[in-house]
């Protein structure tokens, strides 16, 4: 999978699981203060996560530290590269 | 003791969206009943019709607040705002702790019940659960989703007691008002349409089985060929205020509630029964201390039942004979169960408005063990300044409101 592909899955989550539209998914946005998620939805965001690209990231101690869209893109990367 | 008055009114109905659909719909006397194709695939459910209500624009609510509502949520946000809107009252303008919500239902969203069932028994997976699911399956989702969505910080309260939810919902909003606790309540009630829905009634015999080719031609209040229920859907929501309240800020008002009672029979958990119906009527007629002349007119539970039916006709007959008028609505509507008390009490309040009572729809032939009775075939054109709301729940629950015209 390379990395444009992981960009438009994550995407697609959030476009369809929260509805924001595609011209405010830019890698610098902020998924609480720019897209407006709250705790609620990193629960919802996992688990679209687990099922769009089939990994087990519920335990991960790293997506606390997840912020931008970018942090998504790179944490599926690193995921994907590391065959979780 | 506060006086209570009723100063909006919004409705999610098999009708439409709107009171005026509703009563736009029982005016012209169409029925919102249909054959349910969806339903063919389950096994031993007899029914296959219902009156369901459309849902739309769900997506004006914004995603944060629509993730904890199913549908009967929705359908109570969207009444509760059309309520809000025809009272007038700004929110912001009102002293925080004293407007809530007291909104009723069966259970929480059946669909979604149904839906967290299925991960749990079939896939079960614990981390396939929504976050918000939990939320749409309280008992007390529509309330609580009412109460976020619109920001209200009063009291905030379900009342479960299916079918007579959204009376009691009604009634307890009134006796809080009346007790000076609080100024406004958004009061009312909200249910949706699922096969278990139905088939809860099915298992017992209580639906309509013989009009799945004809679904227009029932539920049959009152009638000699009735044969059952047939459930619907929606929301019906008052704004119920203290009448001082009312009066500073030059509202309109529709009614004021002069008095309700609530009771058990005692009896059975499936059957109504006519002692029991009486007893709730008559501490009703009590509280807002009139005699059974001064009711113009009835709007009734009577959902078209074999059983039911006969027990509210005997109930009526004893207080009041051949006097008040009486109607059913569940013939246009079926019978919108958690919500039925509160959109066809509002349904009510618009023929007291109109000086017309419309006809039980589909009540052709009085059935024998249902007269006595004052029943309406036609629309009657009269004064009506008193009505009486009855609504009748499993679990033997009744559940009675007067309401009287302002001078």
């Amino acid at each position: 999978m390379n990395e444009q592909e992981i960009i438009d899955i994550t995407n697609k989550v959030f476009e369809e699981s929260f509805e924001i539209e595609k011209d405010r998914l830019k890698p610098e946005a902020h998924i609480f203060t720019d897209l407006g998620l709250d705790s609620l939805d990193i629960v919802d965001l996992v688990a679209a996560l687990q099922k769009s690209f089939g990994v087990n990231i519920r335990n991960e101690e790293k997506v606390r530290n997840i912020r931008t869209l970018q942090d998504i893109y790179d944490f599926i990367s690193t995921i994907k590269r590391e065959g979780h | 003791m506060k006086r209570v008055v009723i100063t909006g009114a919004g409705v999610i109905s098999p009708l439409g969206s709107g009171v005026r659909s509703l009563m736009e719909g029982i005016a012209s006397g169409t029925s919102a009943v249909r054959y349910m194709e969806e339903w063919a695939g389950y096994c031993g459910m007899n029914s296959h019709v219902a009156a369901p209500a459309e849902m739309k624009d769900e997506k004006k609510i914004p995603r944060q607040c629509r993730r904890s509502m199913g549908r009967m949520s929705i359908f109570a946000a969207q009444a509760a705002e059309q309520a809000l809107a025809d009272s007038g009252i700004i929110i912001s303008e009102v002293q925080p702790d004293r407007m809530g919500c007291i909104i009723g239902s069966t259970t929480g969203s059946a669909v979604s019940i149904s839906k967290a069932f299925e991960i749990m028994l079939f896939q079960k997976d614990l981390s396939l659960l929504p976050s918000s699911m939990f939320f749409q399956c309280m008992s007390h989702s529509a309330a609580m989703n009412v109460a976020q969505y619109l920001g209200l910080t009063g009291y905030v309260m379900a009342t479960s007691a299916a079918c007579a939810s959204s009376l009691q919902a009604v009634g307890t909003g009134y006796e809080i008002i009346a007790s000076g606790r609080q100024d406004i309540l958004l009061c009312g009630g909200a249910d949706e349409l699922h096969p278990s829905v139905t088939g809860s009634f099915d298992v017992v015999f209580a639906t309509s089985v013989k009009y799945n080719q004809t679904p227009n031609k029932t539920p049959r209040p009152f009638d000699k060929d009735r044969d059952g229920l047939v459930c619907g859907e929606g929301s019906g929501i008052l704004v119920l205020e203290e009448y001082e309240h009312a009066l500073r800020r030059n509202a309109k008002i529709y009614a004021e509630i002069t008095g309700y009672n609530t009771c058990g029979s005692g009896s059975h958990i499936s059957q109504s029964e006519d002692k029991s119906i009486v007893q709730c009527i008559s501490g009703t007629l009590k509280n807002a201390q009139i005699s059974y002349e001064e009711i113009d007119y009835i709007n009734a539970h009577a959902t078209g039942t074999v059983q039911g039916d006969k027990e509210e006709a005997a109930a009526i007959k004893h207080i009041f004979g051949n006097t008040a008028p009486v109607s059913s609505l569940k013939g246009h509507i079926g019978h919108t169960l958690g919500a039925s008390g509160a959109i066809e009490l509002i349904a009510a309040l618009h023929m007291m408005e109109k000086g017309v009572i419309y006809p039980t729809f589909n009540l052709d032939e009085i059935a024998p063990d249902c007269e006595g009775i004052n029943h309406l075939m036609e629309p009657v054109e009269k004064e009506i300044n008193t009505i009486l709301k009855n609504c009748f729940a499993f679990g033997g629950i009744n559940a009675a409101l007067v309401c009287r015209k302002m001078k």
